[in-house]
C-alpha cells in the first residue's frame, strides 16, 4: 500500500479536504476494518486517504439522545453501540446486530458509518438500521446537509447515493412510540462468531399495551443487492396481536419477507438455501 | 509397571511456556539477519497450461531487486515423495500452486512488486480436476514424471496399495447383512496459526547452507534439501525456530524451501520467505480428498465378517508423503474391530488439483468416517443397538489381527464402555425427537499407532545427556517440539528419574548440527520414541553416576535412588553435582555425558503390508451429542465424550490439551471446514471463507483416559496426539443421523446440506 | 507524517509513512516481535494489541491513528516485580499454550477485557468470556484451556 493521507480532526478540515480533492482519487477512512482490505488488493499509488478516525467533532462521534430521535455519529463504533444502555433498551435489534459483528477487536474499530457506506448487503448494523427506519444525514463539502432514508441511501452492492463531494455525518433513528417491543436480529452463518451473514433478518415491532403491533420494521440482509425494507411484511403485521398469531399468519409474514429476496448463489450458500432459511427464520421469530 | 511416581502423571506447566506467553519466543517470522533479503515467488495464473515464455527483465531492472531465478537458472533435482515435482516449473504448469520464478529483494514490498513485473505467456489447457476423469483412457497425462503407465497400467496413477487377509468368499457367505456405500471426503487444511516460513543463509566460503525452517522432520528434510540442491546433506544445517503449528503440514519439503536456498546461493545473502495467509491456504498441503467405496458384512448375531474397500484418492499434480496414507487406512480397515476377512485397494490419481499432503490422523479420519457409518447402517439393518454391535466386535488384549498387528494391551472395550456410560448413551439414543431443535447422539471408535510407525528404515530417536559440574542436566534430543509439549514430557521424565529440579534441566532440540538423529514428529510418536530414548540414556548415565558414587562413598549398591539433587543408597547420600564433578575432575577424568539411540521393537511390514508396525496401539471411542436446528440447518455440538487408551497418562494437562485440540479440528472437519476448489482454483483462501472453529463454537470435551500400562512405552504410555480427531467426524455424522434420520455420506455436513435433506425427507413423506 | 504516542508506557515521537499499518510499526519499526502476524485480514486476532484500553487488530489499524494514544503490546505486560502478568501466569498454569503463535493476541484481548471488567466490577460468565475471545483463533488447543485460564483471571 502506498498513498497520501490527510488527517482531519474537525468538520471544517474534513470539508476542505473533500473540496480540495474533487479532481483526484480519494477515499475516506474511518474504522478501516473493511477499507484496509480493499486498499491492499487494489493499486493505491496516487490515491489520497482522508482520515477521519481522529475526528473530534461530537456530531461525528457521539450517540446523542434527542426528543424524537437517537442520533448516531458516523464514527460511533459497533462497541459504542453494544455498550449503550439506551440502545439496548430501545433498539434491541441494533444492539444484537452490533454484537454479532465479527469480534471484539473489530467492533472496537468498525464504525456504523463505515458499515453503511461500505454498502454490503450483509452489513449487520446497516440491516438493523434499515428495519429501524433510520435516516442518513449527509454533508457536502459546502457544509450543506441533506436527509435521506437509509433504505434508499444504499443503492447497490458497494454503492450509496453519496456524491463525490459528500460524506455521511450521522444516522437518526426515530424513537419508539409503542408500549412494548419485539425486536431482534437473526443472523445465519455456519459458525457462532466471525461470520458474515449468509442471511440476516432484522425486526422491530412496536406494540401497544394489549400486544397489538402499532409499528413494524423488517429488513433482510444478504439476499439482494441492497438491504430491502420488507414493507409488505410490515404492513401485514400492523394491527396483529403478536400473542394470537396463527401458523398461517406466521407463514404469510414469512412469504411477505421472502418477496424481497432475490439472492445469488456463491461459495457461502446457494440461492435455494438463502430463500429457504430466510423463510424459516421469518416464521420462527414468533415461536 | 504401575509404580508410584512423583512427577509423571501430575500436571506440569509447559517447560518453554514462559517464552510463549510473554511474546519472547522467536518464530520464523521474527528472525532478522544482517543484510537479509526478502524472497517472493511467482506462481502460475492457470492451473493447467504450457509455459510459452517467461520474461524477467523488468523485474531484474527494478531497484532493490538482487536476483531473479527461473527453472533455466538452476541445477536441481525433482523433489517430493515420488520425485515427480520440479522445484521451479519449466514447460508446463499442473496446478494452481506451481512456482515459475522467484525474486530476492531488499524489502518485501519490492520483492512483491518485482513478481508482478515478470511477464509470463501461457497457453492455457483444459485441466482434469476429477480423479475419475483422470483415470479414463483419453485423459491427458498430467505429470510427465509419473511412472503410472509402467508400474500401474495407467498414466495418471501415482501410487497404488493392495492388501488382503482371510477367506473373503467364506465370510461373504456367512454374512446376514451386507452394506455397500460410497463416501466422499473433502479437501481440508491445517490452517496453522503461523504461516509457512523459511530463512536461508548460504556461505560461499565453505559451501554450507543454514536453514531456519519449521520442518517437523529435520533429518529427512536435510536429506530432501540435499537431494534437491545436489549437495552433501552434512553441509546443510537445519535450525528450527519456534514452530507456530504443524499438524503434519511440515512433513514434506515444499518447493519454496529449496527456492529460498537457491536465492541465497545466488545473491550470497541471507534470504527469508514468509507466506501471506492467502498463500498459506493456496499452498500448504491438504488432507487427501477421497472417494471410499466400502462394503461390509456381519452375520445374524452382528459379528463382523468382511470388509472390501476401494479408494480413489485425489493425489493432485504431484506426489507427497500423503500418498502413503493407505498405510494407516489399511490398519483401520483390517484391524479396527475383529475382522475375519478384508481386502483393500487404493489408487492415488494425478489431477490438476493441488497436491495433498499429510495431516494429523493421516488418512484415518477418512477411513474411520466410512467405517463407523457402515457399522451404524449394519446395526440398523440388524435391528441391533449401535453400542452392542461395537462392543461385540471390539478389539481385545492379546489379539493378533489379520494384518499382524499385535495388541499386547488394548483399551478398546473399556474406552467404549466409558463413553457409553458417561454420555448416558442408551437413554439419549432412545429419546423422542420433536420440535425445532432435534438432538442426537453418535458413536465413533478408532485404532491408531501408539508406538511410532516403521515406515522409514529407522523409526528411532537419539538422546545425548550432559550432566555438568553444577548438577544441571542438558537433554539433547533428536525429537522436536512443535507445540505439543514434548520438551515438557522429556523434562518430567528426567526429573522423575534423576531427581533434578526443573530449573536445572535444559532441552536442546533445534539444531541438526548438534542433536542426534530422529525421524521426526509424526505418527503420534514423539513422547513414545523420544521418551524411551531418554530413558535409555538415563539408564546409562545412572550407571556412570552410581559407579562413581559407590566409589566415593565406599559402598556397594545397585539400587540408588535419586531425589532432590541427591543420590541415596544404603542410607548414605551424596549430591549428584558432586558426583558429576568427581567424574570430571577425578581420575580417570571423564565427562558425565552419555549418548543412546532407541529403535522401537516394531517391524518393517512385508510386501503384503503385514507385520507389527508399531511399538503399541492406541484405541479410542467418542460419543458425541448434537443438536440440529431444523430452521437454519445449523448443528450445535453439545458435548464430546472422549475415552482413549493412552497406556499411561504422563502429563495430564498436556494430554487434555491434545484431546481438546484434536476434537476441535475433528468438529471442523465434520461441520465447517472445506477448501472450495473450482477448476483447480481455490475460492476461499482466507480465515473468512475457510472456517475453523472459534471460541463460541467449541463444545465441552470430557476426557476419560484409559490406562493399560503397555510395557513398550515410557512408563506404559502410548502415543496420543492424532487420535482425538480421528473418530470425531464419524461420531458427529452418526449423531446427526440419529437426530434427523438422514445419512450423510460426505463432509462437511453444512447447514445447507441439512436443510436440503430435511426438505427432501419432507417431500418423500408427503408422497408416501 | 509525524506521530507522538505512548508505547508500553514510554512516550515516542517519530515520522511514519502514512500508509504504514500499526502491526508493521510495532514489528518492523519498533522491533517488538511479540505481536504476531497471523492473517493480516482481521480474522485471527494474533496481532491484537491494546490502544487506549481497547483491544484492536493491529493489522487493520493505520499507524498514524495511534497519534496521541497509548499502545500496549505483549512486551509491555512483563513487569519488573513479577516477570509475568496475571493473565500470562494463568495461561501458563492452565495449559492454554501449545504452539503459542496465537497466545500474544489472546493475552492482550484478555488483558483488555479483564481491565474493563475490573473497572466495572463485573465477573463475566463463561459464555461472556468465550464471546470476548471470539476474534482470537487458535488451531492447537480447542480453546477450552484458554477459556479456563481467562476465567481464572476474572476470579480474583
Amino acid at each position: 500500500m502506498d498513498f497520501d493521507v490527510i488527517n482531519t480532526t474537525t468538520k471544517d478540515e474534513l470539508l476542505t479536504a473533500i473540496e480540495d480533492h474533487q479532481d483526484t482519487n480519494f477515499r475516506i477512512g474511518a474504522g478501516y476494518t473493511d477499507l484496509i482490505m480493499n486498499l491492499r488488493f487494489q493499486p493505491t499509488e496516487g490515491m489520497t486517504l482522508i482520515n477521519i478516525a481522529q475526528m473530534k467533532d461530537p456530531s461525528f462521534i457521539s450517540i446523542e439522545e434527542q426528543q424524537d430521535h437517537i442520533v448516531l455519529g458516523t464514527l460511533v463504533t459497533a462497541s459504542n453501540i453494544v455498550n449503550s444502555p439506551l440502545i439496548k433498551l430501545e433498539f434491541p435489534v441494533l444492539h444484537e446486530a452490533a454484537l454479532s459483528v465479527a469480534s471484539t477487536q473489530i467492533r472496537n474499530s468498525a464504525t456504523v458509518g463505515g458499515n453503511i457506506c461500505n454498502a454490503s448487503p450483509s452489513a449487520d448494523m446497516a440491516g438493523a438500521l434499515v428495519a429501524l427506519k433510520a435516516v442518513c444525514c449527509v454533508l457536502n463539502s459546502k457544509g450543506e446537509e441533506r436527509i435521506e432514508p437509509l433504505a434508499s441511501f444504499i443503492v447497490g452492492v458497494g454503492k450509496t447515493s453519496l456524491d463525490k463531494n459528500e460524506v455521511l455525518k450521522s444516522i437518526s433513528i426515530p424513537r419508539n412510540s409503542g408500549d412494548q417491543l419485539k425486536s431482534g436480529f437473526e443472523k445465519v452463518g455456519t459458525r457462532n462468531s466471525m461470520e458474515i451473514s449468509i442471511v440476516s433478518l432484522a425486526y422491530h415491532f412496536q406494540l401497544d399495551e394489549s400486544g397489538k403491533v402499532v409499528d413494524a420494521g423488517v429488513s433482510c440482509g444478504a439476499v439482494a443487492p441492497t438491504i430491502p425494507f420488507a414493507e409488505s411484511a410490515c404492513d401485514f403485521m400492523v394491527g396483529k396481536d403478536l400473542d394470537g398469531l396463527s401458523e398461517t399468519d406466521k407463514e404469510e409474514f414469512a412469504e411477505n419477507v421472502l418477496k424481497y429476496a432475490t439472492p445469488i448463489s456463491d461459495i457461502r450458500a446457494s440461492e435455494w438455501y438463502r430463500k429457504e432459511v430466510l423463510f424459516n427464520i421469518s416464521q420462527a421469530i414468533f415461536d | 509397571m504401575k509404580k508410584n511416581l512423583k512427577i509423571i502423571g501430575k500436571s506440569h506447566k509447559k517447560l518453554d511456556g514462559k517464552e510463549r506467553v510473554s511474546g519472547k519466543a522467536v518464530y520464523g517470522h521474527d528472525i532478522e539477519l544482517p543484510n537479509m533479503l526478502h524472497g517472493a515467488i511467482l506462481r502460475t495464473k492457470y492451473p493447467c497450461a504450457n509455459l510459452i515464455s517467461i520474461d524477467t527483465s523488468r523485474a531484474e531492472a527494478l531497484g532493490g531487486v538482487e536476483c531473479v531465478i527461473t527453472a533455466k537458472d538452476i541445477e536441481v533435482s525433482n523433489i517430493s515423495f515420488k520425485r515427480d515435482h520440479p522445484v521451479l516449473k519449466n514447460g508446463t504448469v499442473n496446478c494452481n500452486r506451481d512456482e515459475i520464478a522467484a525474486v530476492a529483494a531488499v524489502t518485501k514490498e519490492i520483492a512483491n512488486k518485482a513478481i508482478r513485473l515478470i511477464d509470463v505467456k501461457y497457453e492455457v489447457k483444459e485441466g482434469v480436476y476429477d480423479p475419475i476423469e483422470a483415470l479414463k483412457e483419453d485423459a491427458p497425462r498430467i505429470n510427465e514424471f509419473g511412472k503410472g503407465e509402467e508400474k500401474f497400467g495407467n498414466k495418471n496413477i501415482a501410487e497404488t496399495f493392495h492388501y488382503d487377509h482371510g477367506d473373503m468368499e467364506e465370510q461373504k457367505a456367512k454374512s446376514h447383512v451386507i452394506v455397500k456405500k460410497t463416501y466422499e471426503l473433502p479437501r481440508v487444511t491445517h490452517a496453522c496459526m503461523a504461516t509457512s516460513n523459511i530463512t536461508a543463509e548460504y556461505s560461499e566460503f565453505d559451501g554450507r547452507l543454514t536453514l531456519w525452517s519449521s520442518t517437523q522432520v529435520p533429518f529427512l528434510y536435510q536429506r530432501d534439501i540435499a537431494h534437491a540442491l545436489k549437495m552433501d546433506p552434512s553441509k546443510i544445517r537445519i535450525i528450527q525456530p519456534i514452530i507456530g503449528g504443524g499438524f503434519g503440514s511440515k512433513l514434506d519439503m515444499h518447493p519454496f524451501e529449496p527456492i529460498c536456498a537457491l536465492l541465497s546461493m545466488k545473491s550470497k545473502k541471507p534470504v527469508q520467505i514468509l507466506f501471506s495467509r492467502e498463500e498459506e491456504f493456496v499452498l500448504s498441503p491438504t488432507r487427501q480428498p477421497m472417494i471410499i467405496t466400502l462394503t461390509t458384512g456381519a452375520d445374524e448375531k452382528g459379528k463382523f465378517t468382511f470388509r472390501e474397500v476401494d479408494i480413489i484418492k485425489d493425489n493432485g499434480a504431484y506426489t507427497s508423503w500423503g500418498a502413503t496414507t493407505p498405510f494407516v487406512m489399511m490398519q483401520t480397515f483390517s484391524s479396527l474391530y475383529q475382522i475375519p476377512a478384508c481386502s483393500f485397494d487404493s489408487k492415488a490419481v494425478y489431477t490438476n488439483n493441488p497436491f495433498a499432503g499429510s495431516f494429523r490422523g493421516y488418512g484415518n479420519p477418512q477411513a474411520t468416517f466410512a467405517l463407523e457409518t457402515n457399522i451404524d447402517l449394519m446395526a440398523e439393518e440388524l435391528g441391533m443397538s449401535k453400542a452392542e454391535i461395537r462392543l461385540k466386535n471390539a478389539n481385545f488384549k492379546g489379539e493378533v489381527t489379520g494384518q499382524g498387528l499385535h495388541f499386547k494391551t488394548c483399551g478398546a472395550i473399556p474406552a467404549l464402555e466409558k463413553v457409553l456410560e458417561k454420555s448416558n448413551y442408551d437413554q439419549r439414543a432412545t429419546e423422542r425427537k420433536e420440535g425445532r431443535y432435534l438432538r442426537g447422539v453418535g458413536l465413533g471408535s478408532m485404532l491408531h499407532v501408539g508406538g511410532g510407525a516403521k515406515i522409514y528404515r529407522s523409526d528411532g530417536c537419539g538422546t545425548t545427556l550432559k550432566l555438568d559440574d553444577y548438577g544441571y542436566l542438558t537433554i539433547i534430543t533428536g525429537s522436536n517440539e512443535i507445540g505439543q509439549g514434548s520438551e515438557t514430557v522429556l523434562a518430567m521424565i528426567a526429573m522423575e528419574e534423576l531427581g533434578i529440579d526443573e530449573d536445572k534441566i535444559k532441552v536442546i532440540n533445534t539444531d541438526t548440527d548438534v542433536k542426534p538423529w530422529d525421524v521426526g514428529v509424526h505418527a503420534s510418536r514423539t513422547s513414545f520414541v523420544a521418551g524411551n530414548s531418554l530413558l535409555g540414556a538415563i539408564k546409562l548415565i545412572k550407571e556412570k553416576l552410581s559407579k562413581k558414587a559407590s566409589e566415593l562413598l565406599e559402598i556397594e549398591s545397585d539400587s540408588w535412588t535419586y531425589d532432590n539433587g541427591v543420590m541415596l543408597a544404603n542410607e548414605q547420600e551424596i549430591k549428584i553435582d558432586k558426583v558429576a564433578r568427581e567424574i570430571h575432575f577425578g581420575s580417570p577424568h571423564e565427562l558425565c555425558s552419555v549418548t543412546y539411540f532407541y529403535e522401537p521393537p516394531s517391524s518393517f511390514q512385508d510386501k503384503e503390508f503385514k507385520g507389527d508396525v508399531s511399538g503399541n496401539y492406541a484405541f479410542a471411542s467418542q460419543a458425541i451429542e448434537v443438536e440440529v436446528d431444523t430452521v437454519t440447518g445449523n448443528i450445535a455440538v453439545l458435548g464430546v465424550h472422549v475415552s482413549q487408551d493412552v497406556g499411561r497418562v504422563l502429563n495430564p494437562v498436556g494430554l487434555q490439551g491434545q484431546m481438546e485440540g484434536g476434537v476441535a479440528t475433528g468438529v471442523g472437519y465434520a461441520l465447517t471446514e472445506e477448501m472450495i476448489y473450482e477448476e483447480g482454483i481455490l475460492k476461499n483462501p482466507s480465515f473468512h471463507g475457510y472456517k475453523i472453529l472459534t471460541t463460541t463454537d467449541m463444545p465441552p470435551v470430557h476426557f476419560y483416559p484409559i490406562e493399560t500400562y503397555d510395557e513398550a512405552g515410557p512408563y506404559g504410555s502410548k502415543g496420543a496426539g492424532e487420535a482425538p480427531l480421528i473418530p470425531t467426524a464419524a461420531a458427529i455424522a452418526n449423531a446427526v443421523s440419529d437426530a434427523i434420520g438422514v445419512r450423510f455420506n460426505s463432509l462437511p455436513i453444512t447447514p445447507e446440506k441439512i436443510l436440503r435433506a430435511l426438505s427432501e425427507k419432507k417431500e418423500k413423506e408427503l408422497v408416501s | 507524517m509525524k506521530i507522538v504516542f505512548k508505547i508500553n508506557g514510554k512516550q515516542v515521537s517519530m515520522e511514519v509513512k502514512p500508509s504504514l499499518l500499526l502491526i508493521d510499526l510495532i514489528r518492523d519499526v519498533l522491533k517488538l516481535k511479540g505481536t504476531k502476524p497471523g492473517c493480516l485480514e482481521g480474522e485471527c486476532g494474533a496481532c491484537s494489541v491494546i490502544v487506549d484500553g481497547e483491544a484492536i487488530n493491529s493489522c487493520m489499524y493505520l499507524a498514524i491513528n495511534v497519534n496521541g494514544k497509548e499502545v500496549s503490546t505483549i512486551e509491555g505486560l512483563t513487569g519488573t516485580e513479577n516477570p509475568l502478568h496475571k493473565v500470562q501466569d494463568k495461561m501458563l498454569e492452565h495449559g492454554a499454550v501449545q504452539c503459542g503463535f496465537c497466545t500474544s493476541g489472546i493475552v492482550m484481548t484478555t488483558k483488555a477485557y479483564s481491565d474493563k471488567c475490573l473497572e466495572e466490577g463485573i465477573t463475566p460468565t463463561r459464555e461472556e468470556v468465550k464471546k470476548s475471545l471470539e476474534g482470537n483463533l487458535c488451531r492447537c488447543t480447542g480453546y477450552a484451556k484458554i477459556i479456563d485460564a481467562a476465567e481464572a483471571v476474572y476470579k480474583k
